[in-house]
């Protein structure tokens, strides 16, 4: 049994505030052969810098960097070591200094809490968190196999060499526990494929049935290709600053809270512990969860990690009801089920009542706080190295009201050689003034809760 | 003397060029063996191929976790110190925990598909174990007993593997 003693229960604090003003995405795509990495961390830079309405201009901006968190997850797929150096140099940032991040699934959140760190300690006043991933230089199975080493190589890797097979038990089990049906985890799926059809980023946008997902080929069972992300090139951005730059350079920025939490790699060796509770939580809302023979928490159904990024994100944050607070999230929908588990962890619903989030319709685009709005990484990407950097992003720009800035303006859907759809329609949250973001690793190794709020 | 110097040769084999539209891609081979260490857990490993399933356990009476670990771990993580071994008693049979089947599998996968992967508690172990069954369909609560590869051993953990335990309603039937 884990015990934690006073320390390990700090909540984080900054010396000094932290404020997201700008970002940047690419076209993500499974392979993209036409650029290469640099060159793409270059297309989501320049969109950070050249159209976020900054008031100073790029090379103005440019002057401004003293530092860089640079986020990529596999050296064995780019096969690339240093790749930060590169791309420091390409965006012509040198001689900043550049720290390569690598927190798997989470490297984007963990990035973006790096470059955060480095603005609220006084390291830098203007940092940028940029992450890549090119996935495309092996073919899928290989890619399979390379993520699937993000298991425990001696006791899990050759189970599987697939990471939708370490989910999948989750899956099983969660429905057992908690009772979720197939197709309410088949709704995150429709639900998220359709919001990324109105993204001109969106690498798998698609108006599916709950039929269809339940119909589509099985990656493992019980989870459906419809139900995992893909494998993506792209990368993303975001710029950060201390309080008086933020002002400097936009009239909209953002406040930034971020933390994370890890748990152990094997779900295996997840032993059974106290739930730490989130603010709107109290100790007699989980007396009978574990009432199941051989249930433990977090087990198979949680994410301890997931708990304690909400645990310290949300109180470094003064929020105390996530679900009457925050007005939209963007969580790390790489499988529809560990989707569903983070709904309990980071307090949407209670645990064991997950897929009353779903159910309730408050996940929806008008709903009490909607999921994913940006097409998530089963809809529009999983970058991985980007992947918590574009969640951010798009939490940015729903808070800046620029939705249909980023995602219903032609000429970008022109430039991606995509086509605007005749039914588009606006995702934007009206007034929002308040976003979360979760970044995660392995089957649940490494969170991040990342948290934006108006502040203009 | 730049005179003696011979010409440097180009010894390679050219990169395959795969696409040359929008952009050039060429293949870059790489084939690679790793030299990887079971180190402390050698004993687990080497117990695979005999037919013994080794688990550690803290012997430190301050410490307080003294549940078996599986996958074992030489070292406690609770009070970080060194832990001994304990071999699991014969049959060693565990209750199925949750379950994945596994159609889709990636490159290098070293057993049929569809198979199924199983995660089995084991009493006195305070982790889940993962493996997978060579036979049957699983549920959740289905007891299944451990089996070892001791003829022509993988090496692996592939070396251990299970098989249902018939229900006292199979055995009468
Ligand atoms: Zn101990």
């Amino acid at each position: 049994m884990i015990t934690l003693k006073e320390g390990n229960w700090r909540i984080p604090k900054w010396n000094r505030k932290v404020f997201a003003v700008a970002g940047g995405l690419t076209n993500y795509r499974k392979f993209c052969p036409e650029m290469k990495i640099e060159e793409q961390a270059m297309v989501a830079f320049r969109q950070m810098l050249e159209n976020n309405d900054l008031r100073f201009s790029p090379v103005e901006i440019k002057g401004l960097v003293n530092f860089l968190a640079c986020g990529s997850f596999a050296d064995h797929f780019q096969d690339q070591l240093l790749c930060e150096a590169k791309v420091t140099d390409y965006l012509g940032l040198d001689p900043m200094y550049d720290i390569g991040i690598k927190t798997g699934g989470a490297t984007g959140g963990s990035t973006v809490l790096t470059a955060a760190m480095a603005i609220a300690s006084g390291y830098a006043d203007v940092a940028l968190a940029i992450g890549w991933e090119r996935m495309s230089e092996v073919d899928t199975r290989t890619g399979n196999y390379y993520i699937a080493t993000a298991a425990c190589k001696d006791f899990e890797t050759r189970l599987s060499r697939i990471y939708s097979a370490y989910y999948a038990p989750m899956a099983v089990r969660f429905a057992w526990a908690y009772n979720l049906s197939e197709e309410t985890r088949a709704k995150v799926a429709v639900k998220n494929h359709l919001y990324a059809y109105y993204s001109p980023y969106s690498q798998q946008p698609g108006k599916y049935t709950i039929q269809d997902v339940l119909n589509s080929p099985m990656s493992t069972y019980p989870l459906r290709f419809l139900e995992c992300c893909a494998m993506t090139d792209g990368a993303a951005c975001m710029l950060l600053c201390d309080e008086k730059t933020a002002y400097k350079l936009t009239d909209k920025p953002c406040e930034l809270f971020i933390a994370g939490g890890s748990h152990t790699l094997r779900v295996a060796d997840r032993r059974d512990m106290e739930i730490p509770l989130l603010p709107h939580e109290t100790p007699e809302m989980y007396r009978g969860l574990r009432k199941k023979e051989g249930q433990r928490w977090p087990g198979f159904e949680s994410f301890a990690a997931a708990r304690f990024a909400a645990y310290f994100a949300y109180r470094m944050a003064g929020i105390t009801n996530p679900l009457k607070e925050l007005d939209l999230v963007e969580l790390h929908d790489a499988f529809t089920i560990s989707d569903i588990q983070t709904y309990g962890d980071i307090g949407l619903r209670p645990y064991g009542q997950e897929p009353d989030y779903i159910e309730s319709g408050d996940a929806y685009f008008g709903g009490k706080c909607p999921a994913n709005l940006s097409g998530g990484l089963i809809g529009t990407m999983h970058a991985v190295g980007a992947t918590g950097i574009f969640s951010g992003v798009e939490c940015l720009w729903q808070l800046q009201g620029k939705y249909d800035k980023f995602h219903g303006d032609r000429r970008i859907w022109d430039s991606f050689g995509k086509k605007k759809p005749e039914d588009w329609k606006s995702l934007q949250v009206p007034n929002a003034k308040q976003a979360l973001w979760i970044s995660h690793a392995g089957v649940g190794s490494h969170v991040t809760a990342g948290i934006l709020r108006k502040a203009f | 003397m730049a005179s003696k110097r011979k010409t440097t040769k180009y010894t390679g084999k050219p990169a395959k060029v795969l696409q040359s539209e929008p952009a050039i891609v060429i293949e870059w081979p790489r084939s690679l063996a790793h030299r990887h260490t079971y180190g402390k857990l050698s004993p687990f490993f080497k117990g695979l191929t005999e037919g013994k399933l080794l688990a550690t356990k803290c012997v430190n009476r301050e410490c307080g976790e003294h549940r078996l670990w599986l996958p074992p771990r030489a070292d406690c993580p609770d009070c970080n110190q060194p832990m001994v071994w304990e071999e699991l008693p014969q049959p060693i049979i565990g209750t199925v925990h949750t379950y994945a089947r596994v159609e889709y599998a990636g490159a290098g996968i070293e057993l049929t598909t569809p198979y199924f992967q199983i995660d089995v508690e084991l009493p006195g172990v305070c982790t889940i174990f993962k493996g997978y069954l060579q036979h049957g369909t699983p549920e959740i609560g289905m007891k299944v007993k451990a089996c070892f590869r001791t003829e022509d051993p993988s090496n692996t953990i592939l070396d251990m593997y299970w098989i249902p335990v018939p229900s006292d309603a199979d055995v009468r039937s």
